[in-house]
């Protein structure tokens, strides 16, 4: 049945209908419309889970983890600081292998204190052995999320949710809301391959020395690589009771396009309306969205992209001192193609400063007319100039 | 620890570091050098108490609706729990921890309740042992021989107790107004010391020199007179001036003096107030003439508060002169305006006349309450040993203890009933052990660093009831277990309605009002079997068995944060060998 959702809310409803079990989080804006709804689900009755109060990320963190070292689906949901506090526990929690599911509000770090859309808190997490999904509406984000928690128990690696701050978690859209039985057809209950019992006590996450470790963190790249697979076959099982898909890439007009816009988040759907105007004035280009970050899905971006003549990278961050983090991630997943596009990288839209479809024309007429890309990433939509 | 990769062989590669066994074969206890330990340490509240309450307790009993066991603790330390409950001056409020996380806990309001609550329930008070032979003689039947009487039952001795008046009681009786203290508490209160081997003999006064006559049949005498002796004012027509304290007695015998009109009330103590308020009610207008300024006057803050809320008038900084009668019943007094000296003089600031600025004013009756001294006759200066609360000395083969008013300079019941106490374990270690070993052996049982003792201890040895002389500081209080609640504040009754008659102004709380504030208490510095420690042991070495907590040596890493999370201060670290 479809409800007017904000995308905060779009989580909460997947996280209920999900039956997590535990739920641990610190409020952060602009996190906390997701966590709120579900501390009053806990506290009415209508999730049959626990709401643990925390005194920070780092604990919200550390909580899932014990409670899914338990056996238990978790839950939790956070933001810039508050993701950034939580780091050394995102190792842990992928390190021990626990399928921990969490909604990640992308937004910008401080100073200058900045509560909007920033794609660096995410990104800053690249490396933890998350599987990260970004979405572009409030649909995507309810199904990506009961997705995640089936990928996550398959593979036994912890998924973040990705969406964009404001622009997708406080704005309000028509979504489906399944019911709890379609859910659970395609959700069942989790069966822990991970388990603490108390009639057989022992210990787990401790000492590996070198003779072990190193076999545990090939394991977790070997879980790694199977995600897409996995990710593809549960899409289809999901598919088959909701009619929907989204794949861990969305190609829009590229089968014939020689300009490829590639980004993530709400703003390929702007992306889609600038194509219409170029396609209209006759250029062939089209835009790739990826929703998949980790694992990255080197073949299907390679399989969209290597016909193109060159590809034009959005990154709403900026890894300092090299530039756009996507545009360096398609340059490498190119690299091994007999036949390379040139990879045009663009900053933009940092801060939550709204990325326009002018913008996105303003690039693309700076690709067409260069011969070759710039050294640097080139930032779009600069209020003042600054020399080099 | 044996480690193990375990490779569950599913589809995904899954591969933890995860022991075979429990981790019981890790001994973190090898890692520790500082180890916890449960140690009582000494709440500020029971520190300051003259009688050495050990409140905590009381509190976290009363807590737990365990009214019995509160009072029991109250009965240890203290006689007159109802009676104390509205007279003493609390100063553990006055110390209590919970003021600098909001307002102290109302602990004499809680007394209180469990006292009124022991009378009604008709608690029976038996912890009197059997009679050990020794008989003592109690000269004065007030608070300091009424703690006397009470403490030396409690170690078996036959007490003798001779009142000149007609009934026990002393100043409680005579010189606390009812509204106070209200008659049928004190009775009720007074019945805890009917029992075999007390022996009341009123209208039986004793001098110095009768003493002898004891001196045979008992093994001390305990002199509890107290200040008999009213001071008077010395200035010209002062032979016109009423005594306070026995106007307050005639009062208290319902004897209403024959006075009207306008009385001036000279004193800024306790005794001025009590006169002021009772006057009040007898439809005088009092106002009370004090030489320093109200931040000076002795009397408690409360006291006075209530003495101006209710209508008595204060004049201050001013000091009488001279008093003239004019006719019958009006009489000219004349007021020497005062100023503060730069000098102090015993602790106080000196005031000084304020050059020629004299007033007079009209009054029709004039009340020196000024405070009272002890009768020459028991003044010697020669003692055989002084204590905080009590002085001893043998006359020509008698064991004479000087009690109460008689030794201490901070006159209160309580402070009196502290007397009595002290005086009694003084006289038992010395028959046992000698004059010598009197302050050493006190020392042991005292309350942190003194000067209260605690009853409990001497009795059932100091191993059971043991605790350090530490004190419970707020900075190791861990207020994050205490939301802030304000104090309950108890009802009493309106200005206008209470000074028509001597009833009761303050009307305490119910039982509801005792246990919510008992359960603000931090119990400073005792366990009360919160079970934070075992809860936050990360090693589990924390046990609970058979009703007692303890801590596996073998595991405890020392990490310290079951100290840090007790929320009262019960455990200390200590630093292993």
């Amino acid at each position: 049945m479809k409800h007017v959702l904000e995308g905060s809310h779009a989580v909460s409803e997947a996280v209920r209908l999900a039956r997590a079990q535990v739920i641990s989080a610190y409020p952060i804006t602009p996190q906390t419309h997701i966590v709120e709804a579900l501390s009053e689900y806990c506290a009415d009755g209508i999730m049959d889970a626990r709401f643990i109060c925390v005194e920070s990320e780092h604990s919200a963190m550390a909580a899932c983890i014990g409670a899914a070292s338990a056996g238990v689906r978790t839950f939790t949901a956070s933001s810039s600081h508050g993701l950034a506090l939580m780091h050394e526990l995102l190792h842990w929690a992928a390190g021990a292998r626990l399928p921990v599911v969490m909604a990640e509000v992308n937004r910008a770090l401080g100073p200058g204190w900045n509560i909007w859309m920033d794609q660096s808190d995410s990104l800053s997490q690249r490396d933890t052995g998350w599987i990260q999904l970004y979405c572009e509406n409030g649909q995507e984000v309810l199904d990506t999320t009961l997705q995640a928690y089936r990928l996550a128990e398959t593979v036994n690696l912890p998924v973040m949710v990705v969406l964009d701050a404001f622009f997708l978690s406080h704005t309000y859209e028509p979504v489906d809301v399944p019911d709890q039985a379609s859910v659970d057809v395609f959700l069942p209950p989790l069966n822990p391959r991970v388990e603490l019992d108390l009639n057989h006590p022992n210990a787990i996450g401790q000492m590996a020395p070198p003779a072990y470790y190193m076999e545990m963190r090939h394991g977790i790249q070997l879980a790694m690589q199977s995600v897409l697979d996995h990710f593809i076959d549960i899409e289809q099982a999901f598919e088959t009771v909701f009619q929907r898909t989204y794949g861990p890439i969305t190609p829009y007009h590229c089968n014939d396009a020689e300009y490829i816009f590639v980004m993530a988040g709400t703003s390929v759907s702007t992306c889609r309306h600038a194509v219409k105007i170029l396609r209209e004035e006759g250029h062939q280009v089209g835009v790739l969205k990826l929703k998949m970050f980790r694992p990255f899905p080197v073949q299907h971006v390679r399989n969209v992209l290597q016909h193109a003549e060159k590809v034009i990278v959005l990154d709403r961050n900026c890894s300092f001192g090299v530039g756009g983090i996507f545009a360096q991630e398609i340059r490498a997943a190119l690299y091994a193609c007999d036949r390379r596009p040139e990879i045009y990288s663009y900053i933009s839209g940092l801060g939550g400063r709204d990325v326009t479809v002018d913008h996105f024309i303003e690039m693309f007429e700076r690709t067409t007319k260069a011969h070759k890309p710039e050294k640097n990433s080139v930032w779009i939509g600069l209020n003042l100039e600054q020399g080099s | 620890m044996e480690q193990s990769i375990k490779n569950n062989s599913q589809t995904v590669s899954l591969l933890i570091s995860q022991s075979r066994t429990n981790t019981l074969g890790n001994k973190t206890g090898t890692w520790r050098f500082v180890k916890p330990l449960y140690q009582n340490k000494t709440a500020p509240c029971s520190n300051v108490c003259p009688l050495g309450i050990d409140i905590a307790m009381v509190e976290m009993h009363t807590a737990k609706n365990e009214f019995e066991y509160a009072l029991d603790k109250l009965l240890i330390e203290n006689p007159f729990p109802a009676l104390c409950g509205r007279v003493c001056f609390h100063p553990c409020e006055t110390a209590c921890n919970r003021q600098f996380l909001d307002q102290p806990v109302g602990i004499h309001h809680i007394e209180r309740f469990l006292g009124n609550w022991g009378l009604n329930h008709r608690i029976k008070f038996d912890r009197y042992p059997s009679l050990n032979g020794a008989k003592i003689a109690i000269i004065g039947a007030g608070p300091a021989g009424l703690g006397a009487a009470y403490f030396a039952r409690r170690l078996g001795y036959t007490c003798d107790v001779f009142e000149k008046s007609i009934a026990p009681g002393g100043l409680l009786r005579y010189g606390i107004p009812s509204y106070r203290l209200p008659e049928d508490i004190l009775i009720n209160e007074l019945q805890r010391l009917s029992h075999d081997g007390i022996q009341f003999h009123y209208e039986h006064a004793f001098s110095i020199d009768q003493l002898d006559t004891l001196k045979q049949h008992y093994d001390a005498i305990f002199l509890c007179c107290g200040d008999s002796q009213a001071i008077s004012l010395n200035i010209p027509g002062a032979n016109h001036v009423i005594d306070g304290l026995y106007l307050l007695r005639q009062l208290r015998n319902q004897d209403a003096p024959d006075i009207a009109g306008t009385v001036a009330i000279i004193g800024g103590g306790n005794t001025a107030i009590d006169t002021s308020r009772s006057l009040l009610r007898i439809g005088c207008r009092p106002i009370i003439i004090y030489r320093r300024s109200r931040n000076e006057m002795p009397a408690h803050i409360h006291e006075i508060n209530a003495a101006l809320g209710e209508g008595v008038v204060l004049k201050e900084c001013l000091a009488p002169i001279s008093i003239e009668r004019q006719s019958n019943q009006l009489d000219k007094l004349t007021l020497q305006a005062m100023k503060p000296d730069t000098t102090v003089h015993q602790g106080r600031k000196r005031y000084i006349p304020d050059t020629n600025l004299t007033e007079t004013m009209s009054v029709n009756y004039v009340v020196s309450a000024i405070g009272a001294e002890m009768d020459m006759m028991w003044h010697t200066d020669q003692w055989d040993l002084c204590m905080s609360h009590c002085r001893m000395k043998n006359m020509s083969g008698m064991n004479l203890f000087w009690c109460g008013d008689l030794s201490t300079s901070e006159k209160t019941v309580t402070h009196a009933l502290a007397s009595g106490k002290q005086a009694v374990l003084a006289l038992d270690i010395f028959r046992k052990h000698g004059i010598s070993a009197i302050q050493d052996n006190l020392q042991k049982y005292q309350i942190a660093n003194g000067p209260a003792l605690s009853f409990e201890r001497y009795i059932q040895g100091e191993g059971l009831h043991a605790k350090s002389s530490e004190l419970v500081q707020f900075n190791h209080i861990n207020t994050a277990y205490f939301p802030t609640t304000p104090t309950h504040t108890p009802k009493r009754l309106p200005h206008e309605i209470c000074i028509q008659s001597f009833d009761e102004v303050v009307f305490g709380y119910d039982e509801f009002q005792t246990v919510q504030e008992a359960s603000r208490c931090f119990n400073c510095g005792i366990c009360n079997d919160c079970d934070t420690c075992r809860i936050y042991c990360p090693e589990m070495a924390i046990q609970w068995e058979n009703n007692n907590r303890h801590i596996l040596m073998d595991y405890c890493k020392g990490c310290g944060i079951c100290i840090v999370e007790c929320p009262r201060d019960a455990m200390t670290l200590e630093v292993e060998p």
